[in-house]
């Protein structure tokens, strides 16, 4: 007997939201909370125009299409809590780095692709996202801390980019780097810590369909304090995983060490897997306390993405994959 | 009544006192009904309170020091006050902390035994409970002045237990728990100044200053030392950061410029004191001595 299994986007035509009153109940939860641009549905009703977007030369690109693939199972978070509530210790140690992340030059903005490819490229933010196929994703967030939000990301798919890059059959890895500027970035200054901060996939990750860079958000170019002009964003990992503001995408052969492994491999691992059963040396895992509903909700394995990705850890179960 | 002195009049000291205790609290509760705190104000303002409650239990330590260096012997009346304080603090953050965890007592329990931070900040609290116990004049009268002072010593531990368990939760920004300890070991270091002294009596400005400089060294050295076994940074690095103050105020400095005002109010509070002193002789018709 063939036996199906439906993956995580696949809901029967039956279940599926009829696209009228999703768009007014978006309408509605929008226009109950005082950002009436709070929604990706809403948005497209009214188009706000945003006056700090405006200078951005990408401003024109968003809000892009939707992929009605990549839905939530919650709440989507409060744009003012998702773009107030930021780790990017470039910045600063607390969550409140807003105004310190302004200081970030994000045009020009070049990004290099080097190693193990055929040729090595350099292309500018605004080049690039010319030759990337644009949509907006619906992902669940997970923090390391025990925190997550629900957020409409906007981008292309990583593995456009690893397609654009042409890497070379010995490529293993994919090593991602941020930018490094102490002169606006205080948080550089601060010498013991490994900066710039690198962060690696596998490249089986790297091309999985989740796998996702990041150049909008909330129906905009993407806040600096969200990781502008392009972050990595692979929710079925700690977020600590998702890179910010990406400089450079070496294609390698050797494992790289991330900013977190190198500064605490006991607590952050290379493969950081979202696992309740697993918990983090000093705290629970089981659970994460979500913002804006400000409730505490069980975590699920891989995020609630195992369908999409649990494969790739397979014939990996001796490894840490959970930490 | 916290704000009667113990003859039972009005204190406007102590009246005082007790109300800026408040502060810090509704400082919080502002920040957590206005939304002002951070988008997860419960995380926050856990985090804040529990803050506030170990820099009260140091302020609470530094009451003597204080008491003897600035010849103020009315400090004395606040300082029950103060640990009381602390303790609600400190108590209120682990009610947050279990709200956190949604009541699940059994959730609680277990982090607490599993997480050795937790376990040690539960101890703590634990102490500071017997302490706050004990806190009456009943009790104290019930256990006597020499066995109350002997149990309510190991407030000095608790501070020290206390300022792990904030070392221990902290991701990777240790700067304010390292001043903490800094500021410990200074208020410590005091009292082994005046232990040192035949007399107790309170020690020299200077003796004081010296405290501060060598509290500020252990602190820079303790800080060093820390990043170099952690992750391998030159310590003579991180000492030159120290210098360049391109981070702002690090913790060396903290606890110096703390110290080192202690030691000058001390200084001021003597000149003021023999100028009083000299004053109130020739109101009586004495001579000074020096002249």
């Amino acid at each position: 007997m063939h036996v199906r299994v439906r993956r995580g986007w696949e809901i029967p035509e039956r279940e599926a939201t009829p696209e009228e009153v999703f768009l007014r109940r978006r309408r509605l939860i929008a226009g109950l909370a005082a950002a009436p641009a709070l929604l990706a549905g809403a948005r497209l009703l009214t188009r706000p125009a945003f006056a700090d977007a405006v200078e951005d030369p990408s401003a024109g690109l968003y809000p892009a299409t939707q992929n009605p693939k990549y839905l939530l199972d919650r709440p989507l978070t409060a744009e003012a809590d998702a773009t107030s509530w930021n780790n990017f210790y470039e910045f600063g140690s607390s969550k409140d780095v807003v105004e310190e992340a302004q200081a970030l030059p994000i045009r020009p903005w070049m990004v290099k692709i080097d190693g193990l490819v055929e040729q090595e490229i350099e292309i500018g933010i605004d080049d690039l996202l010319k030759q990337m196929p644009l949509e907006e994703r619906l992902y669940r967030h997970r923090c390391v801390e025990a925190w997550s939000m629900a957020v409409p990301w906007s981008g292309f798919p990583l593995a456009s980019l690893v397609a654009f890059a042409r890497p070379t059959g010995d490529a293993r890895y994919l090593k991602m780097t941020t930018f490094m500027n102490p002169e606006v970035a205080p948080g550089q200054q601060v010498i013991w810590y490994p900066w710039p901060y690198v962060e690696g996939l596998t490249m089986a990750e790297a091309t999985n369909e989740l796998a996702f860079i990041a150049t909008g958000f909330y129906g905009k170019p993407i806040p600096k304090q969200n990781g502008a002009p392009l972050r990595l964003v692979v929710p079925w990992k700690y977020g600590f995983k998702s890179i910010k503001s990406i400089v450079q995408f070496s294609f390698v052969a050797e494992r790289p060490v991330g900013f977190w492994e190198a500064l605490q491999e006991s607590e952050y691992g290379f493969w950081a897997n979202v696992n309740p059963e697993v918990p983090h040396p000093r705290w629970s895992q089981a659970t994460e306390r979500q913002l804006t509903t400000d409730e505490r909700v069980p975590t699920l394995l891989f995020n609630g993405y195992a369908d999409y990705v649990a494969d790739l850890y397979k014939g990996l179960e001796n490894e840490r994959l959970y930490a | 009544m916290p704000w009667r002195d113990r003859s039972g009049r009005f204190s406007p000291f102590k009246a005082t006192v007790f109300l800026a205790l408040f502060l810090p609290a509704l400082w919080i509760a502002y920040g957590y009904l206005s939304g002002t705190i951070g988008a997860l104000r419960l995380m926050e303002s856990l985090r804040d309170i529990g803050n506030w409650g170990l820099r009260l239990l140091l302020i609470s330590l530094a009451v003597t020091p204080l008491r003897k260096s600035l010849q103020w012997p009315q400090l004395i009346q606040v300082r029950r006050m103060i640990g009381v304080a602390a303790f609600a603090y400190i108590a209120t953050h682990f009610l947050l902390y279990v709200i956190d965890q949604s009541f699940d007592i059994g959730k609680v329990a277990s982090e607490i035994l599993l997480r050795i931070y937790l376990t040690i900040g539960f101890v703590a609290l634990l102490g500071l409970s017997a302490l706050a116990a004990t806190s009456t004049d009943a009790m104290l009268r019930r256990l006597g002045g020499r066995r109350w002072q002997r149990l309510h010593r190991i407030v000095y531990g608790i501070a020290l237990l206390g300022i792990i368990h904030f070392f221990m939760q902290t991701k990777a920004d240790v700067t304010e728990p390292t001043v903490m300890a800094g500021l410990f070991g200074w208020l410590m270091g005091y009292r082994l100044l005046v232990w040192l002294r035949s007399d107790g009596a309170r020690p020299s400005p200077l003796a004081v200053a010296g405290l501060s400089i060598a509290a500020a060294v252990a602190t820079g050295a303790g800080e060093a030392l820390y990043f170099w076994l952690k992750t391998g940074v030159d310590p003579l690095r991180v000492l030159a950061l120290d210098f360049s103050l391109q981070l702002g105020l690090r913790p060396v400095w903290w606890v110096l410029l703390i110290g080192l005002a202690v030691a000058l109010a001390a200084v001021i509070r003597s000149i003021g004191a023999a100028g009083r002193r000299d004053a109130r002789r020739r109101k009586l018709g004495v001579e000074a001595p020096s002249a």
